[in-house]
């Protein structure tokens, strides 16, 4: 039995040696070329880590959803251009709150269904009809898994990619982002159980990403040092400038404070619903990625903005990663109201107390 | 400049009316300079001011019709920021100067038919003192352009490579040891920058939206925090805009830019990634996407900070110069460049 409250170092060590030897300059450069990097995946695959949270009865790998985040952060710290998030906290999910088979082949998600794709019953099936935009990895996909609210009642559909007409796109970072219609495609209709929803599937969206920023941003900040303590102007390393150092702090900072949120919501969802520390989680990763990004680049002056240097590989996944599952304004506006309606008095211990206040 | 060069060569303008005319110019939408710009904007005003005669009548002709494309070769790996520490070497050799070493991010230099280049005359100097400036013929041999990507996809920028070009000491520009002098008569130009860019988008006429903000309009219903938004890049816009064409007004009274110019480039600049963040963040997820609306602009914009001096270079200058601050301690000033250049500390 896994203990809820501590991510297991064999999985993190076992992780981070795996992405650190597959996942260097021009094999990512290579993935965003071609569009993916199946031989990432398949080592990725081999050791579980894609299904890890989902229970063995599931055809899942077990643990939790404490490990599974770990393991999305260490992803985004050595910008692994593969669906994790999309495939086990995400597709992997849906699929296991539902009854549902997980596939051996790589599973994705619409992540915004509700305004593009729709579903209609039919007898014991689901007719699902639709353009869904930026979809993660569907070129790839065995299965493309849709949230649907029909009637009130939230189902998931699991659909063949084959069935599928798959458009590729890619976001800021070279990353698949497809274009997916579904023309009446008929699949069972498998009920979600409690608690999946439209709105706890976005949370769950905002949770996977913050844990990749926290990464990511991690790494841009140590990037950054090692390179401003290389790089001589002026007679000296530039790391040694105070103009130099500020943006050093910047990256540094907001490294640390994307983490701790991340990893506040990740404790917290691993309890129960996080509504808050979510999305506190989410608004401080995009803030934070917008100032660090920033600061980054500006440290490492012209080399930073080359293809053959590796920063971009963190900034641009940043910069795509920042917009999906709620911009600043979605959170933003979903805090504010949360607050407002809470009252003066109870602002004070939501801030401390967070979710558990709300329920 | 263009007015500049005209005026030498057949145009009899006044400085106002010069300055009027990249005024009017700014008004309109019209051809992008970009290709001539360092010619125009740079190369030429430099030699008004240190070439000789001889190579006046042979380069500005071509430089003010655009038969002649130049880049500038200044920046190499290990001289960026610190552009006084350029190791690219020339070497006198009777009537000749025989060049070898390596310059980076030189735009333009693709299809340029001339360089101004920075080169190391004497190693035995201090870093500033030992430097001469050339034009190079791009075609010369030895001389080898590779072409450097960027995050943005673009190519614009390249390495290249010199070893043993031969070209004549009629190309030198100024005296030699002077380098430094030439090179900062045009930095200066570069920061001052304006009016070699041709016109503007239109919008400085001020009787019509600017096109960024038409753009987000078509996205969505500005919401108020978005039109606050769009309004202080707006307000930052209009301001730096009357401020530029106030210090060239200054720069042309007093015959040469001044450090106003640092000013004018710290603003650009943060208009630039105003516009750019503003638009993507207008499109929401959509925004994500390579085919989103501001995708080149968002790519580009931490690059507005860096080329052409960066930020903290051109605060070094606005600190030093305009505000009389002390100067940052520069250890490697007075001694001989082959002992400093890689690093004092």
């Amino acid at each position: 039995m896994t203990d809820i409250t501590t991510v297991d170092p064999l999985i993190t060590e076992t992780a981070d040696r795996l992405l650190s030897q597959t996942c260097d300059h021009e094999s990512i450069q290579r993935a965003e070329a071609e569009g993916g990097a199946p031989e990432i995946w398949d080592a990725f695959a081999e050791t579980g880590f894609p299904w890890i949270s989902i229970s063995e009865e599931a055809g899942g790998s077990g643990g939790s959803l404490l490990d599974a985040l770990e393991v999305l952060r260490l992803v985004g710290y050595h910008a692994a251009p593969i669906p994790a998030a999309e495939n086990g906290v995400l597709a992997g999910w849906l699929l296991g709150a539902s009854k549902q088979e997980i596939p051996s082949g790589i599973a994705t998600v619409v992540p915004s269904p509700g305004s593009q794709v729709t579903g209609i019953l039919s007898g014991d099936e689901v007719v699902v009809t639709g353009v869904a935009e930026r979809v993660p990895w569907a070129r790839a996909a065995e299965k493309i898994v849709v949230l649907l609210e029909i009637d009130s009642t939230n189902f998931v559909a699991s659909i063949d990619q084959d069935l599928c007409e798959v458009k590729p796109m890619t976001n800021m970072a070279g990353e698949p982002r497809d274009t997916v219609s579904f023309n009446d495609v008929k699949v069972a209709a498998c009920p979600a159980e409690p608690g999946v929803s439209p709105e706890s599937f976005r949370f769950r969206g905002a949770l996977s990403r913050s844990a990749l920023m926290a990464g990511a941003i991690e790494k841009m900040s140590q990037l950054t040092v090692t390179y401003t303590n290389d790089r001589i102007q002026f007679g000296r390393p530039v790391a040694k400038f105070q103009a130099v150092q500020q943006h050093l702090v910047w990256g540094a900072q907001d490294a640390a404070l994307a983490r701790m949120a991340a990893e506040t919501a990740a404790r917290e969802a691993n309890r129960g619903d996080a509504l808050f520390e979510i999305a506190a989680a989410k608004l401080i990763s995009n803030q934070a990625a917008a100032r660090a990004t920033k600061a980054c680049h500006q440290a490492h002056g012209a080399m930073g903005m080359t293809q053959e240097y590796p920063l971009h590989h963190l900034s641009r996944r940043l910069w795509s990663w920042r917009k999906e599952y709620g911009g600043d304004a979605e959170w933003s506006r979903w805090l504010g109201e949360v607050a407002v309606a809470q009252g003066a008095d109870a602002l004070y211990p939501l801030i401390t107390g967070g979710s558990s206040t709300l329920r | 400049m263009v007015e500049n060069i005209l005026h030498r060569r057949s145009l009899d303008a006044s400085a106002s009316q010069n300055a009027l005319i990249g005024r009017v110019l700014r008004e309109y939408i019209v051809p992008d300079l970009y290709p001539f710009a360092i010619g125009l904007g740079m190369v030429g005003p430099a030699l008004l001011a240190h070439g000789t005669v001889e190579q006046q009548e042979e380069w500005l002709r071509p430089i003010a019709s655009g038969t002649a494309v130049w880049c500038q070769m200044f920046s190499e790996p290990e001289a960026g920021s610190d552009l006084a520490n350029v190791a690219l070497s020339a070497r006198q050799d009777g009537e000749e100067w025989l060049i070898e070493g390596q310059k980076t991010w030189t735009s333009r230099a693709m299809w340029a038919d001339w360089a101004i280049c920075l080169a190391r005359t004497d190693p035995n100097q201090p870093k500033h003192k030992g430097l001469t400036m050339f034009a190079i013929p791009m075609e010369a041999s030895g001389v080898e352009v590779r072409p450097l990507m960027q995050m943005n996809r673009d190519a614009h920028f390249s390495e290249v490579f010199i070893s043993n070009a031969r070209i004549s000491d009629k190309w030198r520009i100024g005296e030699i040891g002077e380098g430094w002098r030439v090179a900062m008569t045009v930095l200066a130009h570069e920061r001052a920058g304006g009016g070699s860019r041709g016109g503007g988008d239109g919008s400085a006429r001020g009787s019509q939206l600017p096109s960024w903000i038409a753009d987000i309009q078509t996205l969505n219903d500005l919401s108020s925090i978005q039109r606050e938004d769009i309004s202080a890049v707006y307000s930052h816009d209009t301001v730096s805009r009357w401020t530029s064409q106030r210090a060239a007004d200054e720069a042309r009274v007093s015959g040469a830019p001044g450090p106003a110019g640092s000013g004018a480039k710290l603003r650009t600049v943060r208009s630039y990634k105003g516009r750019a963040r503003l638009s993507n963040l207008s499109a929401g997820a959509h925004g994500m996407l390579e085919s989103g609306h501001g995708y080149i602009e968002v790519m580009t914009a931490p690059s507005m900070s860096i080329r052409g001096g960066t930020d903290e270079i051109q605060r070094n200058i606005l600190g030093e110069r305009v505000l009389g601050l002390p100067g940052e301690p520069r250890l490697d000033r007075e001694a001989p460049w082959n002992e400093s250049r890689k690093g004092l500390l």
